[in-house]
């Protein structure tokens, strides 16, 4: 698929799969159009998403609980705000639970994540997904929606970390380890610190991150969208 | 509520008002806000009105500038700005800037005036500062936690009920104890038919000096009469009374309204009330024989500034108690002086200033005092009488721990030790050629109340320098200028007292930026109208049906001096309990967000009536 992306933008490849693909949620999803490319980051409206996993490896490892909250512009709506915990088909490890503290019998009680994809693609319909990371998410995403309704997944995606990796660029800054962590990266910008490995609390946290990135990036040119989206 | 929210949830409770909400309520919070990221210089908000939103810091610090760009506000982690609470900073239109990178959550409008209406005790908050809010906030602690203490506050004319028994002079014994029995009572009033009183007597002068002594009970009763007894005026403090009666060991004082006969206190009327500690520590100073055995009554006072305190007195009861004892020291001392220098040459008044005057010492202060003899004072022949007085007196009081006066306002010091007509002359020069700089240290003087010794010699005095400046525009200017020179801070922006200009303090004055500029503002009302009263809660009392000042400017006055107030004692009883000595020094970090919030209501309402002050007389 990397050379499609080449050929033809995100807008282009949607309606492609749209056309092809039967009724569903992941139909439904697509039959929303993207967030233009060339809008105001302020009349975007993007949704801050996290999982906890059992680990890094989408092929391998599922999904354990979803967290996200809109955001409509330069502000965060916590209305919006939601966190669901998905049951996985395998023993949680316990590398996995000492991070997440999602423990077997939690997610027993959970919902299967057939249940929870058509919520979550609903909820980023006419969005931006927006993550720190965002690699993980979309690749989760993309691996469900394979597994599930045997499409891949689409979606404009603006990662807060590639982001800052670009802060430093631009300050001609060396990258020291850590340097990109979410915690660290919101200390830069004088935001509080929140306890991390909770699927929302990280969502919410990487979306105010945003927030005060794009606040940083308002200086010469009005922000667009593509100057803030990673390439997909 | 997501499980989730539960930190914002927390975060809110931790900040005063959403404290005030009940759990329910602040679980429905999180979900209306909405999470914006300011950079450091941006304007909020930097789109629609300030009024759209209430906005709370998160993280980082905001100013609020008012509309001449003057700073009215710095606001750290958990202050509150916007929608309904623009109007707190005193001013209905400002600007927001953010002063660091900023975290704001904000509150639509609308879910405000939600949580306001099904919350009263959330929407307390948002009142006018001054208005129920401050009231709301001395409700906690203005009212005397104990009958006993009520005492201080109640005025005798609110005691008294009964109809005064009276009889004219001309009556015969026999018929005036007639009257007695008849009418129950154990004593009763002499007055002429202007219903001036004339004399008392009282079931004692019947046994003593009639029975006793087998007197014609068929002579008129002014043979037996106590003539021109002690009085208390209606509208003193029940107080007062005790400690008048504990000083002079009488039962019964009658009560005067406007000169005029108003009623009878009797010692029984305390009879179910307990006396307080205060009233035992002033009858003791009355038996002390010498300047030793007064130090030790007054070693108690820190003593009885805890017991007050934890008996939840009002600061102004615990005002009147403690200055009552210095009061009684001073009197003791001078009955002492005059024992061991002989009866005074000329009548004379011992006259206290400043917080003494006023009645508002808490925890030990300094001596302020003066020294006023009859014009018949002759230097040469009198001098070294009242100097040595005075010496006495002044001496007796340092050692009982009310250190001289570092500007030596003190009757030892010549200038203010003089006969009435030099003290004329000195209030002459004062009003009529006002000096700020003068002024500004002889502002002492214009809180004066005579303690013991010829009283008319100072109602005479009060008389000539209030004539002088009821309505005394010019001389008005130069106090109303100095009742300025003391300004509240701004607030409290994290651990700093904000001060205007934008300056940090790291401790709080409360005296000299908490009560001091309210002293100033009853001071000049006062000195305006005219009124002769000189405790501050009761100047503003007086003048506030005068006219010098608006009714509810008055109230904010006296609520916002009782919230200060109460908090220095509050912080002098803290200290004494860990055994530093009393000061005036707070810092930040021992006030609660309740008390932050209520000080910074207390702050605007005296900063509001500095500037009605100085538009009127300062354009």
């Amino acid at each position: 698929m990397s050379i499609w992306k080449h050929l033809f933008n995100l807008e282009e490849r949607r309606n492609w799969w749209t056309r092809k693909m039967p009724d569903g949620p992941l139909r439904d999803f697509y039959d929303t159009p993207f967030p233009a490319r060339d809008l105001d980051w302020r009349q975007v409206d993007y949704l801050a998403l996290d999982f906890e996993t059992t680990g890094l490896e989408a092929k391998q490892d599922q999904i354990l609980s979803v967290g996200y909250a809109t955001i409509k512009g330069d502000r965060m709506l916590l209305s919006s705000a939601t966190h669901i915990l998905t049951r996985p088909t395998m023993n949680i490890p316990e590398a996995s639970a000492v991070v997440h503290g999602i423990l077997d019998d939690e997610a027993a009680e959970a919902r299967h994540l057939e249940e929870v994809m058509p919520i979550m693609l609903n909820a980023l319909k006419g969005k931006a997904l927006l993550a720190h990371h965002a690699a993980i998410e979309y690749e989760f995403l993309n691996n469900a929606c394979k597994n599930l309704y045997g499409f891949p997944f689409l979606c404009p995606v603006v990662d807060t970390l590639a982001l800052e990796v670009r802060q430093f660029r631009m300050r001609d800054q060396a990258i020291r380890s850590g340097d990109l962590r979410l915690a660290n990266a919101r200390t830069r910008y004088g935001l509080p610190r929140y306890p991390a490995h909770n699927a929302l609390t990280d969502a919410l946290a990487a979306g105010e991150l945003f927030l005060a990135q794009a606040a940083y990036r308002r200086t010469r040119k009005p922000l667009k969208l593509k100057d803030l989206i990673v390439v997909s | 509520m997501e499980i989730e929210l539960i930190e914002i949830r927390d975060f809110l409770s931790a900040h005063h008002p959403f404290d005030q909400l009940p759990e329910q309520a602040l679980n429905l919070m999180p979900e209306k806000l909405q999470i914006r990221y300011f950079r450091r210089d941006a304007t909020i908000p930097d789109a629609g009105s300030i009024d759209d939103y209430l906005y709370l810091v998160r993280s980082g610090a905001v100013e609020i500038h008012g509309l001449q760009d003057e700073l009215l506000a710095r606001l750290g982690e958990g202050d509150l700005f916007g929608y309904r609470a623009s109007h707190m900073e005193g001013h209905e239109r400002f600007t927001g800037t953010a002063l660091e990178d900023s975290l704001i959550y904000q509150l639509p409008a609308a879910d405000v005036d939600h949580f306001c209406r099904e919350h009263p005790q959330f929407s307390y908050f948002f009142e006018p500062a001054g208005g129920d809010r401050l009231r709301d906030a001395i409700s906690h602690t203005g009212e005397d936690g104990n009958s006993q203490l009520g005492l201080m506050a109640t005025q005798i004319g609110d005691m008294i009920n009964r109809v005064p028994i009276t009889m004219p002079p001309f009556a015969t014994i026999q018929q005036t104890a007639s009257v007695m029995a008849d009418e129950r009572v154990s004593s009763i009033l002499i007055t002429e038919a202007d219903e001036t009183l004339t004399g008392i007597v009282t079931d004692r002068d019947l046994r003593r000096r009639v029975v006793a002594k087998g007197l014609n009970t068929n002579l008129p009763i002014s043979e037996i009469m106590t003539a021109d007894p002690y009085t208390l005026d209606a509208s003193d403090y029940a107080f007062d009374a005790m400690l008048q009666m504990a000083r002079t060991n009488i039962h019964h004082l009658p009560i005067l309204r406007n000169g005029k006969i108003a009623g009878m206190l009797t010692a029984t009327d305390f009879a179910q009330r307990h006396t307080t500690s205060a009233v035992y520590l002033v009858s003791s100073i009355y038996k002390q024989d010498e300047v030793a055995g007064l130090a030790s009554i007054s070693a108690k006072l820190p003593q009885l500034l805890l017991n007050l305190a934890a008996a939840d007195a009002t600061a102004n009861s615990i005002g009147h108690v403690i200055t009552a004892v210095v009061d009684s020291i001073t009197t003791r001392l001078l009955q002492l002086a005059e024992e061991q220098f002989g009866s005074p040459p000329v009548p004379y008044a011992w006259v206290a200033a400043g917080s003494q005057a006023r009645s508002e010492q808490t925890a030990k202060s300094d001596q302020d005092n003066c020294l006023v003899m009859d014009d018949s004072y002759d230097p040469e022949l009198h001098g070294d009488y009242f100097k040595d007085l005075s010496q006495f007196v002044c001496d007796g009081l340092n050692a009982c721990g009310y250190v001289y006066c570092p500007g030596e306002m003190m009757a030892t010091t010549d200038k203010w030790r003089q006969p009435l007509k030099n003290w004329k002359h000195y209030f002459d020069g004062w009003v009529d050629q006002p000096e700020p700089k003068a002024l500004m240290l002889t502002c002492v003087f214009f809180d004066l109340r005579c303690i013991a010794g010829e009283k008319s010699l100072f109602n005479d005095l009060r008389e000539y320098l209030l004539n002088k400046t009821r309505g005394n525009q010019i001389f008005l200017a130069f106090m109303a200028g100095n009742a300025l020179s003391h300004k509240p801070p701004l607030g409290f922006f994290r651990n700093f007292v904000l001060i205007s200009g934008g300056e940090h303090d790291h401790t709080f004055d409360l005296k000299h930026t908490g009560i001091v500029p309210i002293v100033d503002l009853a001071r000049v009302y006062a000195l305006a109208a005219g009124s002769q009263a000189i405790n501050t809660q009761d100047r503003l009392k007086e003048v506030a049906s005068g006219g010098e000042v608006s009714h509810g400017g008055a109230h904010d006055l006296r609520d916002a001096l009782e919230f200060v107030s109460s908090l220095r004692i509050k912080h002098q009883a803290k200290q004494i309990r860990a055994g530093i000595p009393p000061d005036n020094y707070m810092s930040p970090d021992d006030l609660s967000h309740f008390e932050r919030s209520h000080l910074k209501d207390a702050f605007s309402v005296v900063r509001t009536m500095q500037n009605v002050l100085s538009q009127r007389y300062l354009r």
